[in-house]
């Protein structure tokens, strides 16, 4: 697997895109025999896999198999990795393209040794967004304990800078340089992989179901980090106003999703993912009730529906078909009260629990800021594959909402467009 | 499980209501945001979620006969909130329109109402009806209809004499009342089997004296637009209904005391500016008129909702009679015998489609509205 090759087709291809289809797209190519540049705007690589309790079906930690991307990464020197860079300028034609990558400071160099010691020392604090704003990490952080490269980083934003440089001091190292600078770097590859992903979507544009307004409501992608041993609560699922472990959670299914005034498409993953998350608080609580409100569940191919099988056997999860349009908060326990109405019985369900999960679908990064460079968008941000063009291609989430198991086959089958992009030049 | 139920589609049904307004009616995938979005639905058998099923499913009995299609006030709140945009405010718009044409006999003058290409004829037999009843008394030398009235003062009642004017309205109206009286007897015995079958009501039979108290206790509701106000989109469409409403009540008042003091007074029009009741019909005059224009203002500003013909000949209806009325007035007022003679024929020829045509019209929600309502209060629908 990891043995060096020389391709017969010449030329580089770039990746854009470091999460999960995107270092197999990388992967796949370069153990060809082809170099590859993998550009990621993120301190580390992994994207949103990185930030995932378990899988479904298999209920295995994303880790385990990241490990193994990295592993392959580190021993294939075709692989050249960017972090905390962007796509500034795209220009040229299939087979030639000139890529302008703009290099964001990262203000650690690679004598990091994560020794911490920066750290204890920093005053300065940061929003952890890796944990979507539920708790808080110094101005010098590692990303997260698995992040690859495993190096420290600053966010300029939140640091004092050097008038106050008690790291620099505290480094053994030499590691920081708080006068790193960005910069730009020009590449040039014969054909590009969008591997751009995917962004949750805002739960806040959803008025009606009280995110952002009511502290028990939180996101499935909140609920994957709960649960996470590497997340804000090591890993104890509660709920946020109080730490309370809840009795009773409600999912509400296709929270902006499959709605035209949202996000009109289905994003694939979001009943396996509540279906896997009741799985989650069943483990933790066995007498806990779980709710799952839901349009139609959707629980593709013979090996999910047998995940879905054996989920609706709990006695303690029930599934109302409705969705939720209103929720109501009691302000003395900040209990929540879905309502929705059952339409198999066709009556108003109004049940009170004690946290929320909005099962919040995927909008692709596309949608929300522009790409430099010359891409088929739909009007929904997904990128349009034009293989008659050829040249760039868009693999993954940022083509079509999709679980990680279509991402990899996707993404695999890119790298050999790719491929067949630089042979037939 | 549920009994297993054999559908009986009609697709008919189907493309007549979405000629109607219910065309995104098949977007629906039944996700019931709408019964919760809705303000006003109740908590058991809410609608409108189950009626979208039975209508792109071509349920025409269930609908028809479905009390619930009249709770329903049209504010908008289902469809704003729907997330495919099947707007169901406007199917249940649309059902109720169908529903109004289905309890109307004949038939046939039923369908006209509600096709613009007969709109010229519809206008036409109150023109030829009053010019020839006209003439005809004239062959037998009654000079109810005077072409040439002169005099000094302006009287209506000298060029389109009262007689004239009753003998043919109070048929007119006794039509309308009949009209509606074989319609709403068969539309509360379906209302009633409908809920005994769906399960939404408590009571066995139709009781008339619990009824009639169920009806005083929802004319309150009705007057002051209560369930309007629960509304969140839309809301403003009260003020503009409530005007006209009362528009309407005012100018049935003015009528009913002019009739009296006519004929049991014997006191002629026109009547002093200085006159109260006067008073009362110049304000309702105004509120039509005003009611009118606002109707059309929001039926513009709301390009998402659907507009049909059923809507737009009502709002025209109500201007047509809110302007010819005050006109008449004022143009007696100025002196211009010749113009105000004329348009007072016209507001005659409105007010003849007022009454004949009401019970086949979206007007005749006045009834079915009231009645659907009142059968919920007396039922306890929850």
């Amino acid at each position: 697997m990891t043995e060096n090759k020389k391709a017969s087709g010449s030329g580089s291809i770039m990746v854009v895109g470091g999460g999960i289809s995107g270092l197999t797209a990388a992967l796949e190519a370069a153990e060809v025999g082809y170099e590859v540049f993998l550009v990621e705007k993120n301190p580390y690589l992994g994207g949103r896999v990185s930030q995932l309790n378990q899988y479904f079906p298999k209920l295995c930690p994303p880790t385990c198999g990241l490990e193994i991307n990295y592993r392959r990464i580190k021993d294939n020197p075709l692989v050249h990795t960017f972090t905390l860079a962007e796509i500034a300028n795209v220009d040229g034609e299939p087979g030639n393209y000139k890529v302008s990558v703009k290099l964001n400071p990262r203000f650690i160099n690679t004598n990091c040794t994560a020794c911490n010691e920066c750290v204890a020392v920093c005053p300065a604090e940061r929003n952890n967004e890796f944990n979507f704003g539920m708790d808080m990490t110094k101005a010098v952080y590692l990303p997260f304990e698995m992040a690859f490269p495993t190096r420290y980083v600053i966010d300029p934003v939140a640091c004092h800078g050097v008038d106050c440089g008690k790291c620099v001091d505290v480094c053994k190292y030499d590691a920081i340089e708080l006068e790193m600078k960005e910069k730009t770097i020009d590449l040039q590859v014969g054909s590009i992989i969008w591997a751009t992903g995917w962004t949750p979507y805002d739960a806040t544009r959803m008025d009606n179901l009280g995110f952002g307004q009511y502290p028990n409501i939180v996101t499935n992608m909140m609920l994957e980090r709960l649960a996470s041993k590497n997340g804000p609560t090591a890993g104890v699922i509660q709920r946020p106003s109080d730490k309370k472990a809840p009795e009773s959670i409600a999912f509400v299914q296709c929270a902006g999703s499959r709605d035209e005034n949202y996000l009109p498409y289905c994003s694939y993953i979001c009943c396996m993912a509540s279906l896997k998350h009741a799985t989650y608080i069943r483990e933790q609580y066995p007498d806990a009730k779980v709710y799952i409100f839901y349009i139609d569940l959707r629980a593709p191919g013979q090996r999910y529906e047998k995940f879905y099988d054996k989920i609706k056997e709990d006695e303690n999860v029930f599934f109302i078909k409705g969705k939720v349009a209103e929720v109501i908060e009691n302000p003395d326990n900040n209990n929540i009260t879905v309502v929705a109405e059952n339409a198999v019985t066709g009556e108003k369900v109004k049940q009170e629990v004690e946290m929320v999960v909005l099962a919040t679908g995927m909008q692709p990064t596309a949608a929300l800021s522009k790409l430099s460079a010359d891409l088929k968008i739909s009007e929904d941000g997904f990128m349009i594959n034009d293989f008659d063009k050829g040249g760039m291609f868009a693999a993954g989430c940022a083509n079509k909402p999709a679980d990680v198991v279509s991402s990899n086959q996707n993404a695999t089958g890119m790298a050999l467009k790719a491929i067949q992009t630089l042979v037939n030049r | 499980m549920a009994e297993p139920y054999m559908i009986d589609s009609d697709i008919n049904f189907i493309k007549e209501i979405g000629i109607l307004g219910a065309e995104d009616l098949k977007k629906c995938y039944q996700c019931a945001t709408c019964s919760v979005a809705c303000p006003i639905s109740p908590d058991s058998h809410p609608f409108p979620r189950k009626e979208m099923i039975a209508a792109s499913w071509g349920l025409k009995d269930r609908l028809v006969g479905n009390a619930d299609i009249w709770l329903c006030h049209n504010c908008g709140d289902c469809s704003t909130h729907c997330p495919r945009e099947a707007k169901p405010a406007d199917v249940l718009a649309a059902l109720r329109s169908y529903a109004i044409t289905d309890y109307a006999v004949p038939k046939k003058l039923a369908k006209m109402v509600n096709d613009p290409k007969k709109l010229p004829v519809l206008l036409g037999i109150p023109v030829v009806l009053f010019l020839a009843l006209g003439l005809i008394l004239k062959m037998f030398g009654i000079h109810w209809l005077n072409f040439s009235p002169g005099g000094d003062e302006i009287a209506h009642a000298k060029f389109f004499s009262t007689w004239l004017v009753d003998l043919i309205f109070i048929p007119a109206f006794i039509f309308a009342v009949a009209v509606f009286f074989i319609g709403v007897k068969r539309f509360l015995s379906d209302i009633h089997q409908n809920a005994l079958m769906e399960g939404k009501t408590d009571k066995e039979k139709i009781d008339p004296v619990g009824f009639v108290q169920a009806l005083g206790r929802v004319i309150p509701t009705i007057l002051k637009h209560r369930k309007f106000s629960e509304c969140t989109e839309n809301r403003e469409r009260s003020t503009a209904h409530m005007m006209v409403l009362y528009g309407f009540i005012g100018l049935f008042v003015v009528t009913n005391i002019f009739f009296v003091t006519l004929y049991v007074f014997q006191i002629h029009g026109p009547y002093s500016q200085l006159n109260p009741v006067k008073w009362l019909a110049n304000v309702a005059g105004v509120a039509l008129v005003i009611g009118g224009l606002l109707m059309v203002k929001s039926r513009f500003d709301k390009p998402d909702q659907s507009t049909t013909y059923k809507d737009w000949s009502l709002i025209g209806l109500v201007l047509a009679l809110g302007l010819t009325g005050m006109l008449t007035e004022m143009t007696r007022l100025a002196g211009a015998a010749g113009l105000t003679y004329f348009i007072y024929f016209i507001h005659l020829v409105f007010v003849f489609c007022l009454f004949v045509y009401v019970p086949y019209s979206k007007l005749a929600h006045l009834v079915y509205r009231t009645l659907a309502m009142t059968y919920a209060e007396y039922s306890n629908r929850k």
